[in-house]
């Protein structure tokens, strides 16, 4: 008997689009006939053969649009379709690229800016952590095997947890995180907070288990930020 | 080369006498040496009549004419700014977008209806360059302002080149350019992808891109 291949067959034939980045700011995808999801209005520029098409976040199906209507987590997505290269760009924010294989990776909606045909997005419950975010109640989650793309403003650092090192983090400075890991919410209000003197860290996130958290070098405006 | 780039939002510029450089008034950030600035009424070169096309054309941004010796710093609101060298093509650029450049190179003025048309001015509108843009031609240097940073990509006849019309700059060359439309029924009932527009540059040359949708 020949040699078992040590990749599955579908791989070699499916053809998967190339991401790289150009500079920190832009990202570039060679395609050749396959999609990619991306934010919409995010193309700058593409030579060959591309057509857009407006797609809807929160999952596929009826399921998919009453989740979007109910959680308000609607990150509009554009399906690419083409041959040649695209190029996308989000506000001359900064970009990561992220390869998932086969875990979730959790990210707030208006920090992705592009995903390969292969992962799937979905919507979930984040609870009062999310509000404190500044971004809602809801979070995107990203599955499957393929690269992503996430933007960030200011160059982000990836921070690892693991079962010794748990990580907390500010609300505002969270956009992503991957692997198995657990978050609780923090505050830090004492009576200090209350009477104005708080020191701008009231509430916090923290992550423990084992996985990768994405910060940015910059805070959204979040509730917690100003107590 | 007379621009070179301190950082990604800065230029220094060498002023020798005898040479003129002509930036956007206000941009100046610190010199060294003997340098006068002296407004330029007229809004860049040629004569009045020049400088009547451009108040008409809504292309005349305040700029100044800089001379002496010595070494001078340029930026402007924190965008971030690129240096295009030229050697004897023309350069199309909006004329607010134009940072500094040297005084070798003739500044003109271009109708877009004349380059397709009835086409060309709705590309201009919904482009937001207007009616009109600003050429620059000859050999020198350039430097084009822009939010995010600046990559080139180049145009070959093969290859032709779509844009989005928020996130073009520039493009020089012997170039051909064309809004093309992909509007569909999806556009109508407010479902489109926001990328209905597109500026298709074809021909030899190279267009610059910013790393972002927003206009300065």
């Amino acid at each position: 008997m020949g040699p078992v291949p040590s990749t599955p067959a579908t791989a070699t034939f499916r053809s998967v689009a190339m991401f790289r980045l150009q500079g920190s700011k832009v990202l570039a995808v060679d395609m050749t006939g396959d999609a990619v999801k991306a934010k919409n209005g995010s193309m700058v520029a593409y030579d060959g053969q591309m057509t857009f098409k407006k797609l809807s976040g929160g999952g596929e199906g009826i399921r998919g649009m009453v989740t979007r209507r109910l959680t308000g987590e609607q990150m509009t997505v554009m399906e690419v379709t083409g041959q040649g290269t695209c190029w996308f760009a989000d506000r001359a924010s900064e970009i990561n690229l992220v390869r998932l294989q086969g875990d979730k990776l959790y990210v707030e909606s208006s920090n992705l800016l592009a995903t390969e045909a292969g992962l799937r997005t979905g919507t979930s419950f984040t609870g009062l952590r999310g509000a404190t975010q500044g971004n809602g109640l809801f979070t995107t989650t990203v599955e499957g095997h393929g690269q992503a793309a996430l933007t960030s403003d200011g160059p982000a650092v990836v921070l690892r947890v693991s079962p010794q090192y748990p990580l907390t983090v500010d609300p505002g400075a969270y956009i992503a995180h991957q692997g198995n890991v657990r978050q609780s919410f923090q505050s830090g209000v004492t009576f200090r907070t209350l009477l104005g003197e708080g020191g701008g860290e009231a509430f916090q996130i923290r992550f423990e288990g084992d996985g990768l958290v994405y910060v940015q070098p910059s805070e959204r405006n979040t509730i917690a930020g100003d107590v | 080369m007379t621009f070179r780039e301190i950082n990604s939002k800065m230029v220094e510029a060498t002023v020798v006498p005898g040479q003129r450089l002509f930036s956007q008034r206000g941009a100046m950030l610190a010199y060294r040496g003997e340098v006068s600035f002296t407004p330029n009424m007229q809004g860049g070169q040629g004569g009045v009549m020049s400088m009547i096309g451009r108040r008409l054309a809504n292309e005349d941004t305040p700029l100044m004419s800089v001379e002496g010796s010595g070494t001078v710093l340029f930026g402007h609101g924190g965008h971030h700014v690129h240096v295009i060298q030229l050697t004897g093509d023309t350069l199309c650029v909006e004329a607010d977008r134009l940072l500094a450049f040297e005084g070798t190179l003739q500044q003109g003025t271009m109708f877009l209806g004349s380059q397709g048309g009835v086409m060309g001015m709705v590309r201009g509108q919904v482009s937001g360059q207007g009616l009109f843009t600003t050429t620059l031609k000859g050999h020198g240097a350039v430097a084009v302002m822009a939010h995010g940073g600046v990559f080139e990509i180049p145009i070959t006849p093969q290859r032709p080149i779509h844009v989005d019309p928020q996130a073009y700059v520039a493009h020089h060359g012997d170039v051909r350019n064309k809004l093309s439309t992909a509007l569909g029924w999806r556009d109508m009932v407010g479902r489109g992808s926001g990328e209905a527009f597109q500026l298709e540059l074809s021909g030899s040359g190279a267009v610059f891109v910013q790393a972002s949708e927003e206009k300065l």
